[in-house]
């Protein structure tokens, strides 16, 4: 059966299908009208695109702006289980690795939870069970009393070491930034793990790997300078990408705005993302920092994934896409639902 | 002096020889076109089935586009024919 499974056919099958749904992903012309609309009009708007079934299936349960939300995560969920069960051999290995970061969101999410004692009913709702813990596993965890058994639970779980290790701070500081922190940092070293492995398609993994820690890494070393944080910012970068800890920290301790981005200018060599940090010279607020430096990172995935047509890159183009979809949604229904002007909220939609 | 019944024999066996070689090649044209084909359309073919899966409006475009390599199996064909015939 494994012999049947490889080969290139399954691999330009897969492909295709992830092509052909990204295509079908809400256009910018479409969020532009989005931006014009009301609430009740977002999700009617919603509720006739890919999302028709989640919101037909949940209208009697939900209304307003959690109908949307939940339908939205609900239809994200469904999506990225479907996709981890139509890829082939290697390219669903790597999915699955990839996926994992929503089990640390979850878990997360779940941990906080317990410990500002959120109704489980009330935390269902947020969950997005789209990695390898599905909605069986995440209830079980949610029956759970205390953030310690939630843990004890995970026992067997990849990330089970460092949560068992950081727990104790995080439960006397009443803060899991910092868990948080390190499960996503082993999670990259995870990622960065199984591509050593030597399994076929690994180096191009590995390309995506470095270019989303590279990206996450500017992207925080901005929120830093934004929230003028000086000190010792070592232990919140992530190791791996194509920067070294070492030289993010020097960057980091860089006064001048204009001197912090020529330095890393000078160290990059995609055009685009140096087009980009020269556009960033003029923008000040975070979000909009943000937004670009995310928007970048798709366009450049994108063209990877043009050069490797049938690898991972297609498959992760798609993931991060529909991802972002989401968010861009949820902040117009939330926006919206705030009352924020369409021209306010633009600025944070990913297009 | 000469032996006639050997040399009746040889050119029978030429004969005999020259249809066996234009058969082969027949034979050849059409099996390695369709090979050709058939490695073509696997790409083709899978892509076809995604695109179809995905959005069944693409069912004729795809069919189309799955056999536009059968052409190759045509010319062979042709060949084949013109050899033998």
């Amino acid at each position: 059966m494994a012999g049947i499974s490889s080969g290139p056919a399954t691999y330009i099958y897969a492909c295709t299908r992830m092509r052909v749904r990204r295509s079908l992903l809400i256009p910018r012309e479409d969020y532009l009208r989005m931006l014009n609309m009301s609430l009740p009009e977002i999700t009617r708007f919603v509720g006739e695109t890919n999302y028709r079934s989640e919101i037909d299936e949940l209208g009697t349960s939900f209304s307003g702006i959690n109908l949307v939300e939940v339908a939205l995560s609900w239809n994200l969920a469904k999506e990225y289980q479907s996709i981890l069960e139509l890829v082939p051999g290697e390219l669903k290995y790597f999915t699955a690795s990839y996926l994992r970061r929503w089990d640390i969101q979850n878990v997360v999410t779940i941990l906080r939870g317990k410990m500002q004692g959120v109704q489980p009913g009330k935390l269902r709702e947020v969950l997005i069970p789209a990695g390898r813990l599905d909605k069986v596993a995440l209830d079980r965890l949610l029956t759970e009393e205390s953030p310690e058994r939630v843990v004890e639970a995970l026992k067997g779980e990849r990330f089970y070491p460092v949560i068992e290790r950081e727990l104790p701070r995080a439960m006397e500081t009443g803060s899991f930034a910092h868990l948080e922190n390190e499960l996503y940092k082993s999670y990259y070293a995870r990622l960065i793990a199984d591509v050593a492995e030597g399994i076929k398609g690994g180096n191009i993994f590995q390309k995506y790997i470095e270019l989303e820690i590279d990206t996450r890494n500017i992207q925080n070393l901005f929120r830093l300078r934004a929230g003028h944080v000086r000190e010792d910012v070592r232990e919140l970068m992530i190791p791996g990408g194509s920067f070294s800890v070492e030289e993010l920290q020097r960057l980091s301790g860089l006064e001048d705005r204009d001197e912090f981005i020529d330095a890393l200018k000078r160290q990059v060599r995609a055009v685009p993302l140096l087009n980009a940090l020269e556009a960033i010279r003029g923008k000040d607020a975070i979000h909009e920092i943000e937004v670009a430096l995310t928007r970048v990172q798709l366009d450049q995935m994108e063209r990877m994934s043009k050069r490797y047509p049938f690898s991972i890159l297609p498959i992760l183009v798609y993931l991060e896409e529909k991802k972002y979809e989401v968010a861009n949604l949820r902040a117009l229904a939330r926006g919206k639902e705030a009352g924020l002007p369409g021209e306010r909220l633009q600025g944070y939609l990913v297009m | 002096m000469v032996d006639f019944g050997t040399a009746e024999l040889t050119l029978e066996m030429v004969q005999a020889s020259q249809l066996g070689m234009r058969a082969l090649g027949a034979g050849l044209a059409v099996g390695l076109t369709g090979i050709g084909a058939g490695v073509a359309e696997m790409g083709i073919g899978s892509a076809a089935v995604g695109a179809t899966a995905e959005n069944r409006d693409m069912f004729g475009l795809a069919l189309l586009l799955t056999v536009i390599p059968e052409t190759i199996v045509i010319f062979g064909l042709v060949v084949a024919l013109l050899l033998l015939f």
